[in-house]
């Protein structure tokens, strides 16, 4: 455990004060300390076989590079971007802004339901985050509203497609603990509406405090609204196609990803919306992005293997059980430890850290692990935006140079309780998952 | 000539970085493009033609490697990875530029020593006669590429990265 | 006391980590008079990578699946042909002997001390809706891995789909496969009870999934000879037994989920016209394997004979 913590504590500081990119400072710190663990120290550091290490940091590497799943981030993101330069986001916020844009923080609303639709069909947040960035971005600027509430509404709102179905973080958790896949799917629908509906209340919050950061817009009439629509059926369209197939089976999640650009680049097309110039200036700030994505979840999985190595989540699970308190007690501890580990972790690495640490405590208490996944699943949502290391604040910021992290870190604030609001209802009140599951199959 | 200087106003580098940058953009570009016609005519295929491409996943995955690692040395020598900035209002500008410096010297040898690595792994897998599943490609070409583009990172990011930080960085 | 660190994959309930590697770290203390205690460590990547993390040292010993490094493992794909007509121990026991007969001198397993060989009971279709003939599955989309059951695939003339398994709920929840060919055991641990709703097993199954048990050699170097000797003395053929009557257990405990959850089961018996048209279907494939291994300087036409007569003479 010392080992561990003395590691996040050297993190950190390459991090925030070294300030080393996040990439590099988790894979450094990730592959040392690994070596330490396997006996390297300052007595044996002339003859230490380093290949040890080295062969893990490679293999992260080489693997993370080429792996399957991981297609989707350059094809959403090129999808996003494809959108965004073919005007479509333009319109799409004028269709927004016509129904919602006459209230305190209208778009930001839009903004945050747009989110939860489209991480919902995309299942990634990262995604989301850069695409929405490249949509509900140039609007909201132009509409005025500050850097702060406009970049936390799209952080926010990306992460809660973790949680609406089809989401690849739930079937993770539903084949490490082998909890029926299709009922966690189930149990996640109301969670996550709620979680849309409670960051709602946190743009009204926002701009109740400063009224000037979310300005109202004119309202318009019904046929002005009605033809405001009619520019966004590319838009509809697509995410129909995207959407549908992925519910009716037509394609996976992540051949959606390639169909969604796929339909975007047709789209584009039939706009006459492209050069040759710009096609290479989407495709290729898509693979810039994309680059720097991998950099840091190449970064954190090297880490992880070194606090797995260094023992942390058993020595955490021995902690819980050394106290003699009630059940409830100890699932508020772990979730507190989740909070604390969601300060320097992404959702997936700290899913695959955890879980099988914690489930066979948490089943023998009793809990139903349907019940314990969700809850799992929103705190590993809430780290996306928890400082210092939360991920969607940071591809925002790599999206939008011209955005400071910290800035986004402010005006996340409000959706963070919200967030926090909406965990404490979950641990509580199990029906609020447990419902749809029970309903249908149980 | 146009296309000469629509790749001038179009990188920020200088003399030859510049078509160096634009080289490997244009690998990223036409891969990921490439990409993303792969799995619509996967999915077409499967469907109209009743036969998906074989190998679809294999092409996937090495396309991914392709993509990433073309555009790496890019990003990095232009600074391109994230940075918590948490700090900096408190630290000067001479500060930040050392501390640039620094990273410059950590992520170049790590990317060093991490590359050898990796193109041990590549002899390795080339001795194994490794093969992808359906395709029967090398598994080694792939990762000795990694390797490449890794060193290539490293070395440019030590001549071009440190001109660019000490002498042609804007803020 | 020394530490050994057994790299693992699959869900910490499935029968590899709750029965394996519990028993053989028994075996292993009791042997080395506690000495060396097994630990199991999970997360440590795909797989398919564990051969090369052993090797290099980053876990002392672990398990993979040979299918995953095509190329490499050739001659050990010939225990998965079809037709072994056994049970995963009985199958795994022969594969052992085979193994260490005829396989281990071509050095398939290059910087690694193989602990113990098995497979995994015999795949068998498993579908969304229920299919009367082998001929019902042509153009159907399947979920496939590769080797032995792609070519059974092919030559069924199915749709492939490649997908890893733990994918394999979401793509036939989806429906964007038809069915998929694996062990009756998923129907519990990746639970295809829910999705694939229909069964038809074959007497003996289609094909074996093989694997392999190894130890870093640098591992066991570091040990004294006692100990060294002791760890040998629980693997071998004790070790691939055990492993091969855990995974049968697991596929007993599959079909009793699968009936429970009220899933159509055929069982075919020899003499059906099913059995008889997959009989016809694999004709030839011994000669393909047989072909794919002639660069390996080993007798592969007798250690197939071998294995095949070991695993029906092998009584549990
Ligand atoms: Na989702
Ligand atoms: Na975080």
């Amino acid at each position: 455990m010392t080992v561990a913590l003395i590691g996040f504590a050297i993190l950190l500081i390459l991090i925030v004060i070294l300030r080393i990119p996040i990439a590099f400072s988790m894979a450094i710190v990730g592959f040392f300390g690994f070596a330490y663990m396997q006996g390297l120290n300052f007595d044996t550091y002339t003859d230490f076989n380093w290949n040890s290490a080295l062969s893990m940091a490679a293999k992260r590497v080489i693997n993370t590079a080429q792996e399957y799943s991981l297609s989707v981030i350059p094809l959403f993101i090129l999808m996003g971007n494809l959108v965004t330069k073919s005007g479509l986001s333009h319109q799409l916020y004028r269709a927004s802004n016509a129904f919602l844009g006459h209230m305190q923080g209208g778009l930001s609303m839009a903004t945050v339901v747009a989110c939860g639709g489209f991480s919902a069909i995309c299942g990634s947040s990262l995604a989301t985050s850069a695409t929405m960035a490249k949509v509900a971005m140039p609007p909201m600027r132009k509409y005025g509203y500050a850097d702060s509430l406009a970049t936390a509404s799209i952080a926010a709102g990306g992460t809660l497609g973790i949680l609406i179905p089809p989401s690849v973080i739930l079937v993770i958790y539903g084949l490490l603990t082998e909890t029926s896949i299709r009922e966690l799917f189930a149990a996640g629908f109301i969670p996550g509406f709620i979680g849309i509906l409670l960051y709602l209340c946190a743009v009204r919050f926002a701009v109740w405090r400063n009224p000037e950061d979310g300005p109202c817009g004119e309202r318009l009439s019904w046929p002005e609204r009605i033809q405001a629509l009619q520019g966004v059926w590319g838009v509809l369209i697509l995410f129909s196609v995207v959407m549908g197939g992925i519910y009716l089976g037509v394609f996976t999640p992540t051949e959606a990803a390639g169909i969604g650009a796929g339909g975007a680049f047709v789209i584009a097309l039939y706009r006459r919306s492209l050069t040759l110039a710009n096609l290479f200036d989407i495709l290729t700030d898509t693979a810039r992005t994309s680059a720097m994505l991998f950099g840091v979840l190449i970064g954190a999985l090297i880490f992880s293997n070194f606090i797995n190595r260094a023992g942390l989540p058993g020595d955490l699970l021995t902690l819980v059980q050394s106290v003699d308190v009630s059940p409830m007690v100890v699932i508020f501890f772990i979730l507190g430890i989740y909070i604390v580990l969601g300060m320097v972790f992404e959702s997936l690495s700290m899913m695959l850290l955890t879980v099988p640490i914690f489930f066979p405590l948490v089943q023998s208490l009793g809990f139903d692990l349907v019940w314990f996944g969700i809850v799992v699943v929103v705190v590993t949502e809430i780290s996306l935006i928890t400082p210092p290391v939360g991920m969607n604040v940071f591809v925002l910021s790599a999206v939008l140079r011209d955005v400071k992290a910290s800035t986004i870190f402010k005006g996340v604030t409000p959706f963070w309780c919200a967030d926090i609001i909406r965990l404490i209802l979950i641990t509580l009140i199990a029906p609020i998952s447990l419902f749809l599951p029970e309903l249908l199959y149980r | 000539m146009l296309f000469c200087t629509w790749v001038s106003t179009h990188y920020e580098e200088q003399g030859p970085v510049k078509w160096l940058a634009f080289a490997l953009e244009m690998i990223a570009a036409t891969t990921l493009f490439l990409l993303m016609l792969l799995t619509c005519s996967d999915v077409v295929g499967r469907y109209f033609l009743s036969n998906s491409i074989d190998g679809t996943t294999e092409l996937t995955e090495i396309a991914l490697a392709i993509l990433i690692f073309a555009e790496m040395p890019v990003i990095t020598w232009r600074g391109g990875h994230v940075v918590v900035d948490i700090l900096d209002r408190m630290m000067g500008r001479t500060v930040i530029k050392l501390l640039g410096l620094f990273s410059v010297f950590l992520i170049a040898s790590s990317l060093y020593f991490i590359a050898t690595q990796i193109y041990f792994l590549a002899e390795r897998s080339f001795r194994r006669s490794e093969v992808t599943e359906f395709l029967q490609l090398p598994v080694g070409l792939i990762v000795e590429y990694i390797a490449f583009m890794s060193w290539i990172t490293a070395a440019t990011l030590l001549s071009y990265g440190v001109y660019r930080l000490l002498w042609r960085s804007r803020d | 006391e020394t530490i050994m660190r057994v790299a693992s994959w699959l869900p910490p309930t499935h029968v590899q980590n709750a029965v394996v590697w519990p028993t053989w770290g028994k075996w292993i203390e009791e042997a080395t008079e506690g000495r060396v205690k097994l630990e199991i460590e999970y997360g440590l990547g795909h797989p398919k990578t564990l051969f090369e993390l052993v090797e290099d040292g980053v876990a002392d010993a672990s398990f993979s699946y040979h299918g995953y490094v095509p190329g490499r493992f050739k001659l050990a794909l010939g225990v998965e042909e079809p037709l072994m007509g056994a049970s995963a121990e009985a199958a795994s026991v022969a594969y052992w002997r085979v193994h260490q007969k005829y396989f281990a001198a071509a050095n398939e397993h290059d910087g690694l001390t193989v602990a113990g060989v098995f497979v995994h009971g015999p795949g068998q279709i498993q579908t969304i809706e229920p299919i009367s003939s082998l001929a019902d599955l042509k153009g159907k989309k399947i979920r496939i891995g590769g080797g032995v059951p792609a070519e059974i695939g092919n030559r069924l003339g199915v749709t492939p789909v490649g997908a890893p398994a733990p994918k394999v709920y979401e793509l036939l929840q989806q429906g964007i496969v038809d069915g998929v060919f694996l062990p009756i055991a998923e129907q519990k641990t990746l639970r295809l009870n829910e999705v694939a709703r229909n069964v038809v097993a074959l007497p003996g199954g289609m094909y074996l999934g093989s694997f392999s048990i190894f130890i870093n050699p640098d591992f066991l170097d570091s040990l004294s000879d006692k100990d060294r000797e002791a760890i040998m003395s629980v693997s071998g053929e004790k070790l691939s037994a055990m492993a091969g009557r855990a995974w049968d257990a697991a596929d007993r405990e599959g079909m009793k989920a699968a009936e429970e959850a009220g899933v159509n089961i055929v069982k075919v018996s020899a003499d059906d016209a099913f059995a008889k048209d997959f009989n016809q279907l694999v004709e030839g494939m011994d000669q393909i394997w047989l072909d794919s291994v002639a660069d390996r300087d080993v007798d592969a036409k007798s250690a197939l004979a071998e294995l095949r007569s070991i695993a029906h003479s092998y009584h549990e």
